[in-house]
């Protein structure tokens, strides 16, 4: 096809076709892709969900399964991946192919530890031919431990390769007990363990915080350049393709749009899907502006269908789009291909017709932008006064009385309020406090001190809260999937809070209609169960329920983190008119900084229980006074091909049972002084707002 | 939590349900209708006794004090290993027991064998190969041995086995031998259960990201099945089989009656029929406490199987 195979080809997919059979027919979840990786490089595989990314990974080390390849080759390492026998494949697997998959959690096996799990990697790279079964269960006489101690003492090697800190001790942790970023270094661990020529990563990092991501992206980049190993790398994340890849495969519902120079395909997109996923994201867009969106979703790939796949979506499409093959044309002087009749058309070039709407929202924020001052803003719904959460992690009797006592300070003495109509952020690494401090804000934690106010009145618990309180805060909870109860239909779901005070039908009903069109969802959706809706729908209908009874504050808790980029970008545009129009307040909780600085008012920095910096987002981005927030700003990806990614923070922060002393940061903070282990800093009022560091000053 | 926090709860949880057990059995006996004085002594005597030959008996045994007393006076004894005497063979209640307990405890373990000889290989099979004809026939055998009464299978081997091919003794117990068949009755329904477990529970684990994961090692079918798969599926069986040992203790009844094993079973029916109370109380509490150990046993399975599984619910 248009990509062809020289010495240097590594990995060669010609025309690949790989098919489910459902109830509702066959699906074609890859249709007719091709695409090759050199040796060495790093290839960035793009597209929304469903658009069979994954699976072609999947067919690549032959692990498609249910799905099977119906038409087209993969050519790995010069074995004929598509007809390898089972053996083949496996010393395919076990030599020259590796695979790191996405969720951590969820990838390593549950009851054994770590150490078993990528020691067994290295035996088998390194005794293909003997699997025996005994020997891999440690039975005597069959396997012996010491010889496992071999491979194990390799493991620990690994692990330090990977960047997990003290080996030694982690090697015989088990998943549970590590966190999320160790797991997937695990992971990371287990792929490298047999040396392999090429690793394919799906979505290794989109689990993850900012800064565990930019660690791990870093390792990649390394590992590639000592060792020369070619990444093919999965994801939604054009920021992360933008940090590490060479090179860049598009894809759109099974099909590959274009491919190309990573440089060459953020500075000049040719086909429009790739234009319109970076338009998408909030990092190219003005605060004040609206996130342009593309219409629609990826079309189920069930039935055959002729033309390009993305032109019912298409904003340039045009009859010619919509039947025959549309050919894929090369780019001259190595800048890729693009599958599209316009392949040299629009370059960059505003589009015809603006569907994006650039400026529609620049509302939003008004209000905002006119009030620097602390003494006009409006009254406080909510205030935080010294507010702690501690939990005892001794259960038993005999710790308690042996004094092992560990109590984990979740949050910490924490000050903080949130203003009618604005929306205050709240970000940190995972496991800072963030959910337990909104947990005690609805109310679902009781504070072990201090406290908590809604509207000027003290409030406890979700029990001792009177109805008016309990309206006044409305919440969305992370996982939209696990907080709608799969049982109820969208209509019962909104529903249930309108009952349970009481309204009676017609108004119930009439109330659903009108929630349904402000959050963009159709009426004949409301008989729909939370499983035949898709990610950004759910999320849709957990908005819904959340302000069903007129709340003046809804908990965001990372509304946004699951979802692509082009549907994130839908549901923060349905955030932003909501609170236009309803003069909601906002608790945005995220970890993904590019989308705070689109939405965020103020910025409220966490770590380890404890605020950093509190203050407006422009000052907090473009002038941050606390190194913590400055390592955060730091560790995004940009969207700059420009290879540099600065100083990341290294490690994870200390565990919050046993807080350094003095400034909780100041064991990772490059600005640590001998007297920040001595006293913990004050918060020092700035001339907007506060930062919790002896250095922090007005710039 | 501890390890040593959680044997200790563990413990002193295990020790309440056998006191608790203890009170229940030995209450119960009270609410039967019927003087055990009198009953024990016409059958002792052949004849009607007096009302004065009741009264020696009762103040005699104890009979006369209140209740709680006599329990009290009763778990003391057996807390020093005294269980009384039965009532009709003057010999101690523990040295029946102590007679009977190895009987049944090896047809249980027996049994138990067999179930996992038999569940395991079919339930791994039967969900690897899912919608294959070895997955259909060995859930219709599976179907098939839920359905059949052990009574009915018991004396079905017994027929084909001693009657027809002349191998394995028709009844009785002391050799291996005699425990095949009775093993065979009890483990065979008992692996219809946990063959249909173990083959739901190895579909669910076989859909894991982690069983992928195994596979991309490079590693062969049958160790991602039986090393990274079957460990994880055979959590929830682990708790199964734990209360079925338990449940095999019951149902040995019925087929240490038709065997003809001096077992748990036939002096539990025998004492009960005599209205024998201390062979009927030491019974039930020697069972209680095995099925409690028993019980004890799988959960620290079960840690030793899931390292996830803390008692106090702390998560990383």
């Amino acid at each position: 096809m248009t990509e062809q195979s020289t010495d240097s080809t590594l990995l060669s997919i010609e025309n690949l076709h790989t098919r489910f059979r459902t109830r509702e027919g066959p699906v074609h979840a890859v249709d007719g892709v091709s695409m090759t990786v050199d040796e060495g490089e790093i290839v960035g595989l793009v597209g929304e969900s469903g658009s069979g990314k994954s699976v072609t990974a999947r067919s690549i080390v032959g692990l498609q399964d249910p799905g099977e390849i119906v038409r087209g080759s993969i050519r790995l390492d010069d074995v004929a991946v598509t007809d390898a026998t089972d053996r083949q494949l496996r010393r395919l697997r076990g030599d020259t192919v590796s695979m790191v998959f996405q969720d951590p959690t969820e990838t390593l096996n549950p009851v054994f530890d770590v150490g078993e799990q990528i020691a067994e990697s290295i035996k088998v790279h390194d005794e293909p031919g003997s699997q025996r079964l005994l020997e891999y269960l440690h039975l005597p006489p069959f396997g012996s431990r010491s010889e496992w101690r071999k491979y194990r003492d390799r493991a620990i090697d690994l692990m330090d390769q990977v960047g997990i800190a003290s080996p030694a001790d982690r090697v015989d942790a088990y998943p549970h007990e590590l966190s999320g970023g160790q797991r997937q270094r695990a992971g990371v661990a287990i792929a490298l363990a047999s040396d392999p020529e090429l690793v394919i990563a799906d979505e290794p990092t989109t689990a993850l915080d900012a800064t565990t991501q930019a660690q791990l992206l870093e390792r990649f980049r390394q590992y590639n350049a000592e060792r020369g190993t070619a990444i093919l790398l999965i994801t939604h994340d054009l920021g992360v393709v933008a940090e590490i890849c060479d090179r860049v495969v598009v894809l759109y519902a099974g099909e590959v749009m274009e491919t190309g120079p990573t440089e060459r395909i953020l500075e000049d997109p040719r086909h429009p899907y790739t234009k319109a996923l970076l338009e998408c994201l909030p990092q190219r867009v003005d605060r004040e502006s609206r996130l342009p969106t593309i219409e629609g979703s990826v079309p189920e790939p069930t039935a055959d269908r002729a033309g390009c796949p993305f032109a019912p979506r298409c904003e340039y499409a045009t009859a010619a789009c919509r039947d025959g093959e549309i050919p894929s044309v090369a780019l001259p002087d190595g800048r890729g291909s693009v599958t599209c009749v316009e392949s040299n058309g629009f370059a960059s070039d505003s589009p015809p017709s603006g569907t994006g709407a650039p400026g529609a929202g620049s509302e939003t924020t008004a209000a905002t932008e006119s009030a620097p001052g602390d003494s006009d803003r409006p009254s406080p719904i909510v205030e935080l006064e010294g507010v702690s959460k501690r939990y005892s992690l001794a259960s038993g009797p005999i710790e308690r009385f042996l004094g092992a006592d560990d109590t984990l300070r979740a949050v910490d003495r924490v000050d903080l309020e949130i203003r009618a109509g604005e929306t205050l952020a709240l970000v940190g690494e995972s496991g800072c406090g963030k959910s337990t401090l909104a947990s005690l804000i609805t109310g679902l934690e009781t504070p072990t001190s201090g406290t908590v106010r809604i509207d000027g009145t003290p409030v406890g618990g979700v029990a001792d809260r009177d109805a008016d309180t309990l309206t006044d805060v409305g919440v969305v909870f992370q996982d939209p999937r696990s907080s709608l109860n799969p049982r109820l239909t969208v209509e019962r779901t909104i529903d249930e809070p309108l009952r349970s005070v009481g309204w009676d039908r017609p108004r119930r009903k009439d109330r659903v209609r009108e929630l349904l069109d402000r959050v963009g969802l159709s009426e004949h959706q409301a008989t729909s169960y939370p499983h035949e809706l898709s990610g950004g729908q759910i999320q849709r209908v957990a908005i819904a329920r959340a302000i069903a009874l007129d709340p003046s504050l809804v908990v965001l808790d990372e509304p946004v983190s699951a979802l692509d980029a082009a549907v994130q970008a839908r549901l923060l545009n349905v955030l932003a008119d909501l609170q236009a129009d309803l003069d909601l307040a906002y608790l945005f909780i995220s970890h993904d900084l590019t989308v705070v600085e689109h939405v965020a008012d103020r910025v409220a920095v966490m770590y380890l229980g404890d605020l950093m910096e509190v203050g407006p987002a422009d000052r907090v981005f473009d002038r941050p006074t606390h190194p913590y927030t400055r390592a955060l700003l730091e560790a995004i990806p940009s969207l700059e091909p420009d290879g540099s990614m600065g100083p990341s923070l290294e490690d994870a922060p200390p565990s919050p049972t046993d807080p350094p002393s003095g400034c909780v940061f100041r064991t990772r903070c490059p600005m640590a002084e001998p007297k920040c282990a001595a006293t913990d800093p004050e918060q020092r009022r700035l001339e907007s707002g506060r930062s919790k560091c002896h250095f922090a000053r007005d710039h | 939590m501890s390890r040593y926090d959680y044997l200790a709860s563990r413990f002193a949880t295990s020790l309440a349900v056998t006191v608790g057990v203890s009170v229940v059995s030995y209450g119960l006996l009270f609410l039967t209708p019927g003087d055990p004085a009198e009953i024990i002594l016409s059958q002792q005597l052949g004849r009607q006794p007096s009302a004065a030959e009741i009264e020696a008996f009762r103040a005699e045994n104890g009979l006369n004090d209140p209740i709680p007393v006599q329990y009290l006076d009763w778990l003391l004894d057996v807390c020093r290993g005294d269980f009384g005497t039965s009532y009709y063979s003057d010999t101690p209640v523990s040295t029946l027991i102590a007679e009977a307990l190895p009987v049944t405890l090896e047809l249980a373990l027996a049994a138990m064998l067999v179930t996992l000889a038999i569940s395991i290989p079919a339930g791994v099979v039967s969900a690897v190969s899912r919608g294959s004809p070895i997955d259909y026939a060995s859930q219709l055998g599976a179907l098939l041995g839920v359905s059949m009464p052990n009574f009915w299978l018991a004396y079905l081997l017994i027929l084909v086995f001693p009657l027809t091919l002349g191998v394995f003794p028709v009844a009785g117990a002391g050799s291996v031998g005699h425990l095949v068949l009775p093993a065979i009755t009890l483990g065979t329904g008992m692996a219809a259960v946990v063959t249909r477990l173990v083959r739901s529970s190895m579909l669910e684990v076989l859909d894991e990201a982690y069983v992928d994961t195994a596979r991309s090692k490079g590693l062969r079918e049958r160790i991602v099945v039986y090393k990274h798969a079957l460990r994880n599926a055979l959590v929830p069986v682990v708790t199964v089989l734990g209360l079925q040992l338990g449940a095999l203790l019951n149902g040995a009844v019925v087929v240490e009656i038709i065997f003809q094993r001096p077992g748990l079973g036939t002096l539990l029916v025998d004492a009960v029929f005599e209205r024998n109370y201390p062979v009927v109380q030491g019974v039930t509490l020697v069972t209680a406490v095995v099925f409690v150990a028993t019980n004890l046993v799988v959960d620290l399975t079960y840690r030793y199987l899931d390292p996830r599984v803390r008692l106090g619910g702390e998560t990383a």
